[in-house]
């Protein structure tokens, strides 16, 4: 089976658009070749425009009295692929293709650059990377006017700079950063938590790992310690919409992971992260990341988080102030697990000690609630069996 | 200066060529005493005499072949094939004799040999007298192809055809024997007698091979033409509002590529109109060349309007005949952009 869009076609004499004035199909009908499916008025005449291949309706687009122009996509048919038809000769009157959507206009279809040949030699003399230029025309093709926009690279210019454009992950990462922080009022909570038992947990655990399997980082048990403690704090569980002015607050925890990749910042997310045991959460995480860092994951894998962590592992600091990632109200930072000296009991003793150090939207959240939840964080995180002890 | 239609210039070269050259003589089918089906050759046999104008057998093997003879033996025979839809006859004569005395005699023999024949459509004549084979004779190594599109040029052109020493096809798209002709025909008929084109020196002048012309200079498009399809393209730039550069091949064999390529090279966009048929027709020669010559340069895929694949019909005419329409088509998608 085989798709096949049936475009507005030139109704003759130069139209260039028509309204649509009655439907005669519908989604899901089964039409045969050469039954009327819509009944079109262009300037000239009403038209009872014809199916042109047999097969079933899947979708039709514009309403009774919408102006459409001529080359719209106006029904998409689910024929048999013996029966679908060569591509239509060219339609003399076929406009440009609709302007790309916006977010999706890079010059690039799939792999390949698309610019046309005089382009490509306009860049190459220039010393224009057509891999960064924005293409604005059909498809994402690189115009003309596209290449003033080109980077060009350092040994053109006299000044021993480099310029490079803000496109791509860089800047929506830039747009969400510069969002968060005008609109965020944050307020930074740091506290230490002693993973001694945790560390002797986690060495347990890895020391009985068979050879290939990949040891147990902080990040799984964190993951797990949060969707626990954030049953009891749903305000901190909690997506702003600001269009509507409400904040909407989530069961399920959603954690995402801010993880580095070649490209930039990314924030895969583990769904229903409560739902998962140790070892699922590790593999999740490890699997995300992954998918990442390699430029798989899907649009799904990276949206719909409602709390976030971040983790630097080994260059994790001793604090930090991560930032909000919008339309979340809390993020929640790893800082470097390292042994210090900590008195306990009125003697001077080495402990595991690893900081979080959090951020919080101040409008949502106050800072009692935000201190109460990482308490309750450290709290599991220090006892690490409290972690798998159902709220009681 | 006088007007001329193209039957007129054509006739004035001929009779030209007889008066100073003795070694001259035309042939063909009812040219002599009927003066030829267009009337090309009219008058010509009662003022040189049936030994120069000649009355031939409807045998296009035989003619073809009875020229070659005559041209081996000193004569430069100028040889009319009623319709190019009757030449494939003689084809074997021009493609395994003609095409290739010099070359298979080591130079020295040539056959000065200029086959004249009325090609194209537009004038309701079904298959059998509509059809434009030119491009199968542009693929015959040794043959120079040519194909005129107004009055000034089909004398200028045959002239220089008949001197030349070796063979040409020479093709005259019947539908601009007296008039040019945008396709449209519905419009009302126009003479050459108002088109400056349709001005021709009463004398000799040549035109040479292997130079285009310029019909039109222009900075957006390069359409690349030639034959009827010259007026059809400036009609359809001209209704599309765009400042194409048109130009007119007049011979395809040899070929002015220099013209072609600065052409392209200046405008980025290309397309090829011809009567003839779409598949390798030689519209597939042009883009090629195109492409080697001018890649960097292209803004857009180079174009083809052309006759459909099919024969030409008896019914829908203007159904196949590569119109304004089919033209914008292609001059559109040309216009991409860029």
């Amino acid at each position: 089976m085989s798709q096949y869009v049936f475009k507005l076609p030139d109704l003759g004499e130069g139209t260039v658009e028509a309204e649509i004035v009655a439907w005669h199909v519908k989604a899901g009908d089964a039409v045969v070749e050469d039954q009327k499916i819509v009944e079109v008025m262009t300037d000239k005449a009403a038209v009872e425009v014809p199916a042109p291949v047999s097969g079933v309706v899947l979708s039709v687009t514009g309403e009774p009295g919408d102006k459409v122009p001529v080359g719209t996509p106006l029904i998409i048919f689910e024929v048999s692929a013996s029966a679908a038809p060569a591509p239509a000769t060219p339609q003399p009157a076929a406009p440009a293709a609709p302007p790309p959507a916006a977010g999706a206009p890079v010059g690039v279809h799939g792999a390949r650059i698309m610019a046309s040949p005089a382009n490509r030699r306009r860049a190459r003399e220039a010393g224009i990377d057509l891999a960064a230029v924005r293409g604005s025309g059909p498809g994402g093709r690189i115009l003309r006017d596209d290449l003033a926009s080109g980077v060009r690279p350092a040994a053109q210019s006299a000044e021993s700079t480099t310029e490079i454009k803000v496109i791509g992950v860089r800047r929506v990462i830039a747009e969400r950063m510069s969002e968060a922080k005008r609109t965020i009022p944050h307020f930074a909570y740091v506290e230490e938590v002693d993973v001694s038992e945790l560390e002797s947990l986690r060495r347990h655990l890895n020391g009985a790992l068979i050879a290939p399997a990949p040891a147990l980082t902080y990040l799984p048990f964190v993951v797990l310690a949060l969707a626990r403690v954030l049953e009891s704090f749903p305000q901190c569980n909690v997506l702003y919409d600001a269009a509507r002015g409400v904040l909407v607050r989530h069961r399920a925890v959603h954690v995402g992971i801010a993880t580095q990749t070649p490209d930039g910042l990314k924030v895969p997310v583990v769904r229903s992260a409560g739902t998962l045991g140790l070892w699922e959460l590790a593999a999740e995480i490890r699997r995300l990341s992954d998918r990442a860092r390699t430029g798989q994951a899907t649009r799904q894998e990276l949206t719909g988080s409602t709390i976030t962590v971040t983790s630097l592992g080994k260059l994790g600091g001793i604090a930090s102030t991560p930032v909000i990632n919008t339309p979340e109200v809390a993020i929640v930072g790893l800082n470097k697990a390292v042994e210090r000296p900590v008195v306990r009991d009125g003697a001077i003793t080495v402990r595991r000690i690893m900081n979080l150090s959090s951020s919080f939207d101040h409008r949502f959240v106050d800072g009692y609630d935000a201190a109460a939840m990482i308490q309750a964080l450290k709290e599991r995180l220090e006892h690490p069996a409290t972690m798998f002890i159902p709220k009681v | 200066m006088a007007q001329m239609n193209m039957v007129q210039a054509l006739n004035s070269a001929m009779d030209i060529m007889l008066g100073r050259d003795p070694s001259v003589v035309l042939m063909g089918e009812d040219i002599g005493y009927f003066g030829g089906v267009f009337r090309t050759t009219e008058g010509l046999q009662r003022k040189y005499g049936e030994h120069r104008v000649l009355d031939t057998p409807i045998a296009e093997g035989g003619i073809v072949g009875a020229a070659i003879g005559m041209a081996v033996n000193g004569l430069r025979p100028v040889a009319e094939i009623q319709f190019a839809d009757y030449i494939y006859p003689g084809f074997d004569q021009i493609v395994s004799e003609l095409a290739r005395l010099r070359y298979r005699s080591a130079g020295d023999f040539t056959a000065p040999v200029t086959i004249r024949t009325p090609c194209g459509g537009g004038i309701r004549g079904g298959q059998t007298h509509s059809q434009s084979p030119e491009a199968m004779f542009t693929h015959v190594s040794g043959l120079k192809v040519v194909m005129p599109s107004n009055p000034h040029d089909a004398k200028g052109l045959l002239i220089t055809a008949i001197e030349d020493d070796d063979p040409v096809i020479f093709f005259e798209p019947k539908r601009l024997y007296n008039g040019p002709f945008d396709g449209d025909p519905n419009k009302p008929a126009v003479p050459w007698s108002t088109h400056p084109k349709g001005e021709v020196p009463e004398g000799h002048y040549t035109v040479p091979l292997g130079r285009a012309d310029i019909v039109r200079a222009g900075a957006q498009l390069s359409i690349i033409t030639y034959g009827t399809m010259v007026y059809v393209a400036q009609a359809a730039a001209a209704a599309l509002e765009l400042d194409a550069e048109i130009i007119d091949l007049r011979s395809l064999v040899p070929l002015d590529v220099d013209a072609i390529c600065s052409s392209v090279k200046k405008t980025g966009r290309c397309v090829v109109a011809h009567e003839a048929t779409r598949l390798s027709g030689f519209g597939a020669e042009i883009a090629a060349i195109v492409q080697e010559e001018c890649f960097w340069h292209l803004e857009a895929p180079i174009q083809r309007a052309a006759g459909w694949d099919t024969p030409y019909p008896h019914a829908f005419e203007w159904e196949y005949f590569p119109g304004q329409a089919r033209l914008a088509a292609a001059i559109r998608a040309a216009m991409e952009p860029a």
